[in-house]
C-alpha cells in the first residue's frame, strides 16, 4: 500500500552520481593505491636509468616476499584500528611466533602444518588476551598493548634466547618461493578473505563498533565479543606474519618482529585506515605495506646518504600522509 | 479529562513499566515510576527536561536495567537482556541521541541486520543501496540517497532514516524519544501519517515531544511526567493545565508580545550575495532590535547560511558587514573573538556545540573566558557567580555545575547551549533552532529573553524547525529553498500556513 | 694480451657506452672495478660511525681507490629493510657485500639468495650464521678470558673484583662472561663479590656503579666488558681512590686513565672489539674476489694496550672524547691495520696506500 501523496518525502533534483560517492567514502584506498602506483613508477624510473633495464623476476619477487610479513601483519593491525583500538603487541607476537616457528618447522609437510597451525593458534591466544583486556578491562588499548608487547616479548626470548633454529627449504619455497612471486597468491587468499569479511555479519559490527560504540550497543551490537574477536583475528594474522618472516629469514630471531610494531601501524595510516576507527580497507594497509617497501627501494637507488636516510623516509611519509589527507578533504567538500 | 486507573493495573497494557527507578549517581531520574501503552495506540510521554522520559524509553528499549520495577510484556515481567533482546522481542525504539553509523552509508545503517544475503550467506553490497531505495520508498520517502554517508545528510534526515531503520523492522511496539525534535512540519506531518498506519495495524507506539500542537494532533492518551515519576495519564487534556502538571506551576500566555523595532532601522547585520548551496545566493539585513526569522524545509541552505556567518566554514563570496563595516569572518574565533558579536546555537548539541566530559560550569563560560581572566588566569570566583546564574534563571537541572554536561538529560544540554550565548552578550545573535528538545515552561522563558535581548538593542537571526515559533516570535520571516529566498512575510500576512506552502512551492514551477 | 685487453675494452663498451671503449689499456685490476657494497644496520652509537668513516676513507685510499667501486648503506635495527636493501644490491649485481647484520639469522635467507647468484658475502661484527657467508670477527671468549688472566696475574691470585657485564641475551655477552669464569674458576683467590650489567654504555656503566658501589667491600679489581671509564668516574666520585687495577674495553677515556686523567692513574689492559674489522672484510673480500686468498672465515687478534704499551696520539687521544673508540687502528710490530685518526672522524683519506694484514693461514 503506497502511503498518500501528502505524507511522502519528494525527491530532491539533483542526486551526487554514484561514481561521486564510491570515490568520497573510499579516497582512503584509492589514494594508497595512487601512491603505490607512482611511487612504483618512480622505482622502475630510476632502476632502468641505472640498470639499464626493467626490474625483472628476481626484484619482483623479493620485493613481494619481502613485504609479505609487514603486509599480512598491517591486516591485522586494521582489524583492531577499525574497532578504534590500536595494538602495539605486533612486535612481540611476531617475535614470539617467529621463535616457534625456528623451533618447531621440521619433519614431514604434515608435522610442519600441524605446527604452522598451533603457531596461528598461539597468534591468535595472545590476541585473545589483549582482547579480553581492552573489552572485559575496559582498559585503553593502547596501555594493554603496550604491556603485552613486552610480555611477549619477553615469551620470545625464552622461547629463544639466541637466535637460530632453521626453516626448511620446503617451506620457504612454499610461503616465499626465491624465484617467483608465488606469495601473491597468499595476498589474494587474504584479499577475498577480508572481502568476506567485509561482508559478513561480524565485518559490519567491527565497523559499527569502531564507528560509534555507544550507537552500536544501541543498535544491538556485542561490543565486548566484537572487540575480543577482533584482537584474535588481529593476534591470528601476526603469527601468520611471523611465519612469513621466518621462512624468509629461514631461520629464526626472537627480536627481529619488533619493528612490525610501529610498521604495520605506518601502513595501516598509509593504507587510509583512519585511526579514529570505522573507516577504512585491508586491501589499503596491503597497498600502505608496500609502499614502505617501495620507499626503502627508491632511497636505495636514489643513493642518498645512508646518514639521513631515516630523515627522508620520514619526510616521505610525512607529505604521503598531508598529501592524502588534502586531496581527501578537498574531494569530499567538491562532492 | 479523566484520569485513568493506575498504569500497572491496566490489563490491556501490551508494554508497562511497574514501579520503575533508575539512579545515576546522585541523581535519581525515575523514582517508582509506573506506565502502561496498550496496542493501537498512540501514547504521549511529556514532562519538563530531566523528567525521566529518555530514561524511561531507553529502560524500555533494553538499554538501560533498572535499580528497582519491573518491565512487563503482555502483562508478565521481564528482563530485557540488551537493546537485541528488546528488538527480538517485538520492541523497536528511535533514542533521543541518534544512532547512526556516521562513517557507514543511509543504506548501511539503515539495512544493519538485515541485509540483502548472497547464497553463500555474504552481504550483497551492491544491492544495498537498491533495496534500501525501495525501503526508503516504501515508507514514502525519496529524498534522502542511500548512497551518502549518514554524517553527510542533515539531522532530519538522519532523524527520518533512523525512524524508518526502526519502523522497516514492524515492531509490535515503537518507542519514539523526542523523533520531532529537528523536524520541520512536513517531515512531521510525514511521521504522523506513518505513525498512524501502524496504530491501524495494532502497533503500540509511546512518543515524546515537547510541542504541544503534536501531542494533540496524534496522541491517544497523555502521561505526564514529573521529577522522575508518572503524575496521571489522560485522554485529554489542555495545554495549560498539562503545563501546570508538568511543572508545578502556571505559565502564562507561551508567546510574549513583540517589542516594535526601533525606526529608524540600523542595519546590524547585512549579508550580500552569499552561497548556501544549490547554486543559489542569499542577500539579507537584519536591524538592531529586530528578530528575523529564515523558515523553509530542513537542508534548504539554512544550516549552511548560519554556520558560514559564524565562520565554520566561512560563506563563499560573500560580503558582510557589521554596523555598515564590511568585515571579514574566516573562522569562528573571528566571529567571536573580533568584536563581532556573533554567537551561536549548533544544531547537533552532540558533536558540534557541547564538550560532553567537561563540566556545566566550563561549558558556559568557555566562549568568555578571555574576559573571565586576568593575566591568563581564570578568576574562578567570577566564573562561578556568572554560571550559578545562567543555571538559576534557565532552570537548568544539574545537580552542581561541576556535573559534565553528558550526564544532563538532552533538554538540559540545549539549555547550557542557551545560557552560553547569554554570557557572551553579543549583539548579533545567530539562533538556529534553540529550543530544540525544550519543556515547555523553558520555551517561554527564552522567548521571554529574546525579548529582553531584542529590546536592548541586539540584532537577532533566528531558525526554527518550529514554524509557530517563527510566526510568533519574528518582525519578519524570509523563506529560504533551495539556497535562495522564495518569500518574505510580515504581520498580518505573517502565517504558518503563508510559510509552509511558500517552503513546498517549487521555486522554478511558476 | 693486448689484443686480449682489447676485445675486453669492446665487450665493456658494448654494455656500458663508447666512453670506455676510447680509453687506453689499463692493468687488469683497475680494468673493470669490483664493486663492493657495504650493508650496515644500526648507525646510532659512536663504534658504527667510526667503523662507517673507515670504510668511506680506504675507498679513498690505494688499493682500494683504483680497484674497488664502494657503496654503503644503512637500515636501522629493522631486518625486512636491511633484506631489502640487500636485494636491492643483488640487482645492483655487486661482486661482494659486506654485512653487519640487524639479526644473526634474520638475513639468512636473502643472503642465501645472494650467494646463489654468483656474489660473495662477507659478514662480521654482528656477525650471520648463513653457511655460505664468509664471517670475520674476533673470539669473544678470549676477549673475556684475556681481561681476566690480567687481573689474575696483577692481584697474584688473590682478591676481590667486580665483573661489569654486557647486554644480557646476547651472544657477544655470553661468551665473554664465560670467557672470564673459565679463569676465576682455576683461581679460587679471586672472589667475584658482584656482577652487574653496564649495558656496554659508559653512563649505564657509571650510574649502575654509582648505585652498588656503597655496598661493596674494598674493591682490587675491575673487570668491564665496556662503559670502564663510566666504572673509574663512579669510583672516583665515591672516593674509591686509588683506583684498582682494571681490565676493560677500548674507550678512549679508559686510555687517558692509563696515562693519568682526573689526577689518577691506572694500571689496566685495554681490549676493543676493533671498528676496523670492516677494512679487514674489505680487504678479505677484494682478495678473493682476485682469487689471491681462499674463501675461508678469518679470526684476527685484539687489538690491546696495557699501561705500559699507550701512546699518546697512536692508541689514546686526549684532545678526543671519552666515548671515542681507539682502537679504530691496530698497533705495534705485526698490526692488523694502522691507520690516521681523520679516517675514523671523518671518513677522509689519510696520506699512504692503506695496507690491511690478513692473518696468516695456519
Ligand atoms: N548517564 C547519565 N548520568 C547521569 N545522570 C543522568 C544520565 N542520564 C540521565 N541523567 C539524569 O537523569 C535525569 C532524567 O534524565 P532524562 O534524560 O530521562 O530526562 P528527559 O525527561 O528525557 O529530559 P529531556 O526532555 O530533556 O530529554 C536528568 O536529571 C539527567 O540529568
Ligand atoms: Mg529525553
Amino acid at each position: 500500500m503506497p502511503p498518500d501523496a501528502a505524507a511522502t518525502l519528494a525527491a530532491r533534483p539533483q542526486r551526487r552520481p554514484r561514481a561521486a560517492h564510491v570515490l568520497g567514502q573510499n579516497i582512503g584506498l584509492v589514494l594508497a593505491a595512487a601512491i603505490l602506483l607512482a611511487s612504483a613508477v618512480v622505482f622502475t624510473l630510476m632502476f632502468v636509468i641505472q640498470q639499464q633495464r626493467l626490474p625483472g623476476s628476481f626484484e619482483i619477487t623479493s620485493t613481494v616476499n619481502n613485504t609479505m610479513p609487514l603486509a599480512v601483519a598491517a591486516i591485522g593491525q586494521t582489524v583492531v584500528v577499525l574497532t578504534r583500538g590500536i595494538d602495539l603487541s605486533v612486535g612481540g607476537v611476531i617475535d614470539l611466533t617467529n621463535a616457534l616457528a625456528a623451533i618447531f618447522l621440521a619433519g614431514s609437510p604434515l608435522h610442519m602444518i600441524v605446527v604452522s597451525i598451533l603457531v596461528v593458534l598461539v597468534g591468535a591466544g595472545a590476541g585473545l588476551v589483549n582482547g579480553l583486556l581492552v573489552g572485559l578491562g575496559r582498559l585503553q588499548p593502547i596501555v594493554v598493548t603496550l604491556a603485552t608487547l613486552s610480555i611477549f616479548q619477553g615469551l620470545a626470548i625464552r622461547v629463544l634466547p639466541q637466535p637460530g633454529g632453521s626453516v626448511p627449504a620446503g617451506y620457504t619455497n612454499l610461503l616465499v618461493n626465491p624465484d617467483a612471486p608465488t606469495a601473491l597468491i597468499f595476498l589474494a587468499v587474504a584479499i577475498l578473505g577480508w572481502m568476506a569479511l567485509r561482508r559478513s555479519r561480524l565485518g559490519v559490527e567491527l565497523f559499527a563498533v569502531g564507528n560509534d560504540e555507544a550507537a552500536a550497543v544501541a543498535l544491538g551490537v556485542n561490543a565486548l565479543r566484537t572487540k575480543i574477536v577482533a584482537y584474535s583475528i588481529a593476534g591470528a594474522l601476526y603469527a601468520v606474519a611471523g611465519l612469513f618472516l621466518a621462512a624468509n629469514a629461514t631461520s629464526g630471531d626472537a627480536t627481529t618482529g619488533n619493528s612490525y610494531t610501529l610498521t604495520s601501524i605506518v601502513a595501516v595510516v598509509l593504507g587510509g585506515v583512519s585511526l579514529f576507527g570505522g573507516r577504512g580497507s585491508a586491501i589499503g594497509a596491503i597497498c600502505g605495506a608496500f609502499i614502505t617497501t617501495m620507499i626503502v627501494n627508491i632511497l636505495f637507488y636514489a643513493h642518498i646518504n645512508p646518514l639521513y636516510q631515516a630523515f627522508y623516509e620520514g619526510l616521505f611519509l610525512v607529505v604521503a600522509v598531508v598529501l592524502g589527507s588534502l586531496i581527501g578533504n578537498l574531494l569530499r567538500r567538491r562532492g | 479529562m479523566s484520569l485513568a486507573e493506575r498504569a500497572e493495573g491496566d490489563p490491556a497494557a501490551t508494554i508497562a513499566a511497574r514501579e520503575l527507578s533508575k539512579a545515576f549517581g546522585g541523581v535519581q531520574a525515575l523514582r517508582s515510576a509506573s506506565f502502561a501503552a496498550r496496542r493501537g495506540e498512540v501514547h504521549a510521554l511529556v514532562g519538563e527536561n530531566g523528567a525521566g522520559k529518555s530514561t524511561l524509553i531507553k529502560i524500555l528499549g533494553g538499554r538501560l536495567h533498572a535499580d528497582s520495577g519491573n518491565v512487563l510484556l503482555d502483562g508478565n515481567a521481564v528482563r530485557l537482556g540488551g537493546p537485541a533482546d528488546a528488538a527480538r522481542r517485538g520492541i523497536g525504539t528511535v533514542f533521543q541521541e541518534l544512532t547512526l553509523l556516521p562513517w557507514m552509508s543511509v543504506a548501511e545503517n539503515l539495512l544493519i541486520g538485515r541485509e540483502p544475503r548472497s547464497a553463500l550467506g555474504l552481504i550483497r553490497r551492491n544491492a544495498l543501496a537498491g533495496e534500501a531505495e525501495a525501503v526508503l520508498a516504501g515508507l514514502g520517502i525519496h529524498h534522502i540517497d542511500p548512497r551518502a554517508l549518514a554524517s553527510e545528510v542533515s539531522l532530519a534526515e538522519r532523524q527520518i532514516v533512523e525512524v524508518a531503520r526502526v519502523i522497516v523492522r514492524q515492531p509490535r511496539i515503537l518507542l519514539l524519544d523526542e523523533p520531532t525534535s529537528s523536524l520541520v512540519e512536513r517531515e512531521v506531518e510525514w511521521l504522523f501519517a506513518r505513525i498512524r498506519e501502524l496504530r491501524a495495524r495494532g502497533t503500540a507506539i509511546v512518543f515524546t515531544s515537547h510541542r504541544w500542537n503534536e501531542i494533540t494532533s496524534v496522541a491517544d492518551r497523555i502521561t505526564i511526567f514529573r521529577n522522575g515519576a508518572e503524575v496521571g495519564t489522560f485522554d485529554a487534556i489542555d495545554e495549560d493545565e498539562a503545563v501546570t502538571l508538568m511543572t508545578g506551576r502556571r505559565v502564562e500566555a507561551l508567546y510574549p508580545p513583540l517589542p516594535p523595532v526601533p525606526s529608524p532601522a540600523a542595519p546590524a547585520l547585512q549579508l550580500e550575495e552569499a552561497g548556501v548551496g544549490d547554486g543559489g545566493t542569499v542577500s539579507l539585513s537584519v536591524a538592531a532590535g529586530e528578530i528575523l526569522g529564515v523558515g523553509g524545509l530542513a537542508g534548504q541552505g539554512h544550516r549552511e547560511l548560519f554556520l558560514g556567518l559564524f565562520g565554520a566554514p566561512p560563506l563563499a563570496r560573500a560580503t558582510i558587514r557589521i554596523g555598515g563595516e564590511p568585515i571579514v569572518i574566516t573562522c569562528p574565533a573571528d566571529a567571536i573573538h573580533a568584536g563581532l558579536g556573533i554567537a551561536l546555537v549548533p544544531e547537533d548539541r552532540k558533536t558540534e556545540g557541547l564538550l560532553l566530559p567537561l563540566s556545566v560550569r566550563t561549558n558556559l563560560t568557555l566562549p568568555i573566558l578571555a574576559q573571565l581572566s586576568r593575566l591568563g588566569v581564570i578568576r574562578g570566583g567570577a566564573e562561578a557567580r556568572m554560571s550559578r546564574e545562567i543555571i538559576d534563571s534557565l532552570g537548568i537541572r544539574t545537580p552542581n555545575a561541576a556535573q559534565p554536561v553528558g550526564a544532563l538529560s538532552g533538554g538540559n544540554q540545549q539549555k547550557v547551549l542557551i545560557g552560553r550565548w547569554l554570557l557572551a552578550q553579543s549583539r548579533i545573535l545567530l539562533l538556529y533552532d534553540v529550543t530544540r528538545g525544550v519543556d515547555i515552561a523553558t520555551k517561554h522563558e527564552v522567548y521571554e529573553l529574546m525579548m529582553r535581548l531584542a529590546r536592548q538593542g541586539r540584532a537577532i537571526l533566528f531558525y526554527s524547525s518550529d514554524t509557530e515559533e517563527l510566526t510568533h516570535l519574528c518582525h519578519r520571516v524570509l523563506v529560504l529553498s533551495r539556497g535562495r529566498i522564495v518569500a518574505e512575510f510580515a504581520p498580518p500576512a505573517l502565517t504558518a500556513e503563508a510559510v509552509v506552502a511558500a517552503a513546498i512551492r517549487e521555486p522554478h514551477a511558476a | 694480451m693486448v689484443g686480449m685487453l682489447n676485445r675486453r675494452s669492446l665487450l665493456a663498451a658494448s654494455g656500458i657506452g663508447l666512453l670506455a671503449a676510447g680509453l687506453p689499456g689499463r692493468p687488469f685490476a683497475a680494468e673493470r672495478k669490483l664493486k663492493i657494497a657495504l650493508s650496515n644496520s644500526y648507525i646510532g652509537n659512536k663504534w658504527r660511525i667510526e667503523m662507517e668513516n673507515l670504510f668511506k676513507a680506504a675507498l679513498q685510499m690505494e688499493p682500494y681507490k683504483s680497484q674497488v667501486e664502494g657503496s654503503w648503506f644503512n637500515s636501522g635495527n629493522d631486518v625486512s629493510q636491511q633484506s631489502q636493501q640487500i636485494s636491492g644490491l643483488i640487482g645492483e649485481r655487486v661482486d661482494a657485500i659486506i654485512v653487519n647484520a640487524a639479526s644473526p639469522t634474520g638475513l639468512n635467507g636473502i643472503l642465501h639468495q645472494a650467494t646463489e647468484r654468483g656474489i660473495l658475502v662477507v659478514s662480521f661484527d654482528n656477525v650471520v650464521t648463513a653457511p655460505t657467508a664468509i664471517k670475520v670477527d674476533t673470539d669473544q671468549f678470549q676477549f673475556g678470558k684475556k681481561l681476566a688472566d690480567f687481573l689474575v696475574e696483577k692481584l697474584n691470585g688473590k682478591g676481590n673484583v667486580i665483573m661489569v657485564t654486557g647486554v644480557a641475551g646476547t651472544f657477544v655477552d655470553k661468551e665473554r662472561n664465560a670467557g672470564a669464569d673459565s679463569v676465576w674458576k682455576q683461581h679460587p683467590g679471586i672472589k667475584v663479590v658482584n656482577r652487574y650489567t653496564g649495558m656496554w654504555d659508559s653512563s649505564v656503566a657509571e650510574r649502575n656503579t654509582a648505585a652498588i658501589l656503597p655496598s661493596l667491600p674494598k674493591i682490587d679489581g675491575i673487570w668491564c666488558q665496556g662503559g670502564t671509564d663510566g666504572v673509574l668516574k663512579a669510583f672516583i666520585a665515591a672516593k674509591r681512590t686509588p683506583l684498582p687495577p682494571t681490565a676493560g674495553e677500548a674507550e678512549n677515556g679508559f686510555r687517558k686513565f692509563m696515562t693519568g686523567y682526573m689526577s689518577q692513574k691506572v694500571d689496566g689492559l685495554s681490549i676493543g672489539q676493533p671498528p676496523y674489522l670492516v677494512l679487514v672484510s674489505l680487504e678479505l673480500a677484494r682478495r678473493i674476489l682476485q682469487k689471491s686468498h681462499p674463501r675461508k672465515d678469518i679470526t684476527i687478534p685484539f687489538p690491546f694496550v696495557t699501561n705500559s704499551t699507550v701512546k699518546v696520539g697512536e692508541t689514546v687521544f686526549p684532545n678526543l672524547p671519552d666515548s671515542f673508540f681507539a682502537d679504530f687502528t691496530d698497533s705495534g710490530a705485526d698490526a692488523t691495520v694502522k691507520i690516521c685518526v681523520d679516517a675514523a672522524l671523518t671518513g677522509k683519506a689519510c696520506e699512504g696506500k692503506l695496507d690491511v694484514r690478513l692473518p696468516s693461514q695456519a
